[in-house]
C-alpha cells in the first residue's frame, strides 16, 4: 500500500467514525439545549410560556393556537408527580425523552378529568401510589402540556385552568 | 518525521471534516427521506414520531422538535405556489379547502426563518373555530383588504411556508392532493 493511500484509507475511517458518532450525538445535543433554554437551571415545576407571538424564539414553528406549559424534569433524585388539571376543549400531555422520543401522550378524551400520573426512570423501583407510574427512559427530559386557546381570552382561561398543573418530587 | 506527523494530522483533520459534513448532510437532506408529498403538501413522517433509527431520530430532532405524535397531530407543510416558485410577500394567494375528517384543524403562516413573520396583524393562522363548517376560502396577502379569513404576509418576505395542523384525525382521514387544501396566486406586485 503506497503511502498516500494508507493516509486516504485512515482518513475515510475517521470519517465514518465521526460521521456515526455526530448523528447519534445530535438528538440529544438538541434536547439539552432545548432542557437548558426552557429550565433556565430550574426543573420539576411548570412553566405557562407566553402567548405564542413573532417574539416567541424558543422553539421553532411554534403554534399560536396553543397554551404551552413545560416542565423540564429531572428524576435523578426520585419520581416525581404530574398533573394536569381539565380543560374544556382539546388538550394533551407529551413527554420526551432527552433523546428526543415522545415516549408517553394522553389527551382529553382519555382522560376526561385531567390526567394524574408518577414518573419514574427506567430500572428505578416502583413506588407505591394509586395513580399510573410511567417509566421514562432518561433522567432528564421534558413534559409539555397543550391546551388548545386560539383566541386572548381562551389563551387566559387555560393560564388560569394551569393553575391547578402539578408537577413536583413525589411526596413522600 | 515532522512532514510525517503532519500528513497524519492533515489525514485526521480530513477524516473529521468529512465525517461532520456527511453527518450534517444526511440530517439536512434526510428529512425527504421521511416525508411523503400530496399535491403541492409535504408530509413529514419524523415529526412526532418516536423511532429507533439513529437517522430518524436526528431528522425528528431537526424538524420535528417537541412535535406531537401522529395520533394526535398530522402536519403538512407547503412553500411553493402551483408554478413551483417559492411563496413571497409580494404576491396574494387564495388558499381553498373543505373540512376535514379530524377534530380541528388550523393553517398557519411563517416565515422563511421558521417562527411567525413580523408583524402586528393577529393574522397569523386560520382555523376551524372561526371558519363555518364545509368549503372554506381565506386570502394570504399582506393587506387584509375585504377578505373575511386572511393569514398576513406582512413581513414574510420571500421563501415563507404555510404549515397545515390536522388535530386527532378521524381514523377514516387519508391525506390526499384531493382532500388538502389548494394554492392559487391571485396577483404579485412588481419587485
Amino acid at each position: 500500500m503506497s503511502r498516500l493511500a494508507k493516509y486516504a484509507w485512515a482518513a475515510l475511517g475517521i470519517a465514518v467514525i465521526s460521521h456515526f458518532l455526530i448523528v447519534s450525538a445530535f438528538p440529544g445535543a438538541i434536547m439539552d439545549a432545548a432542557i437548558e433554554r426552557l429550565s433556565q437551571g430550574r426543573f420539576n415545576e411548570w412553566r405557562v410560556a407566553d402567548r405564542v407571538t413573532p417574539l416567541s424564539r424558543q422553539i421553532v414553528r411554534p403554534s399560536p393556537d396553543f397554551a404551552y406549559s413545560a416542565c423540564p424534569y429531572d428524576l435523578s433524585r426520585g419520581p416525581i408527580s404530574l398533573r394536569v388539571a381539565p380543560w374544556n376543549d382539546y388538550w394533551s400531555l407529551s413527554l420526551y425523552a432527552d433523546n428526543s422520543d415522545n415516549f408517553y401522550v394522553v389527551n382529553d378524551i382519555e382522560a376526561p378529568q385531567g390526567a394524574d400520573i408518577t414518573l419514574i426512570a427506567t430500572g428505578d423501583g416502583l413506588p407505591n401510589v394509586l395513580t399510573p407510574v410511567i417509566q421514562s427512559p432518561s433522567r432528564r427530559g421534558i413534559a409539555l402540556i397543550r391546551r388548545l386557546a386560539p383566541s386572548v381570552d381562551s389563551y387566559n382561561a387555560a393560564v388560569r385552568a394551569a393553575q391547578g398543573d402539578v408537577c413536583a418530587p413525589l411526596a413522600r | 518525521m515532522a512532514r510525517r506527523w503532519l500528513a497524519w494530522g492533515g489525514a485526521v483533520l480530513a477524516g473529521l471534516a468529512l465525517g461532520a459534513a456527511s453527518a450534517w448532510g444526511a440530517v439536512l437532506l434526510g428529512g425527504a427521506l421521511v416525508s411523503e408529498r400530496h399535491g403541492a403538501w409535504e408530509h413529514s413522517a419524523a415529526a412526532g414520531a418516536s423511532s429507533a433509527g439513529p437517522y430518524t431520530r436526528a431528522i425528528v430532532a431537526r424538524e420535528g422538535l417537541l412535535a406531537l405524535s401522529p395520533r394526535e397531530a398530522l402536519y403538512f407543510t407547503l412553500d411553493r405556489d402551483e408554478h413551483s416558485r417559492p411563496l413571497d410577500e409580494i404576491c396574494s394567494y387564495a388558499l381553498a379547502g373543505t373540512d376535514f375528517n379530524a377534530r380541528w384543524w388550523s393553517v398557519t403562516l411563517y416565515a422563511s426563518d421558521d417562527y411567525l413573520a413580523q408583524n402586528n396583524d393577529n393574522a397569523h393562522s386560520i382555523d376551524a373555530t372561526g371558519i363555518a363548517a364545509g368549503a372554506w376560502h381565506a386570502k394570504i396577502s399582506s393587506l387584509r383588504a375585504d377578505a373575511p379569513h386572511w393569514i398576513s404576509s406582512r413581513g414574510a418576505g420571500r421563501g415563507f411556508s404555510l404549515t397545515l395542523r390536522v388535530y386527532q384525525p378521524g381514523s377514516g382521514f387519508e391525506p390526499s392532493a384531493a382532500n388538502l387544501p389548494t394554492l392559487h396566486t391571485l396577483a404579485c406586485d412588481a419587485p
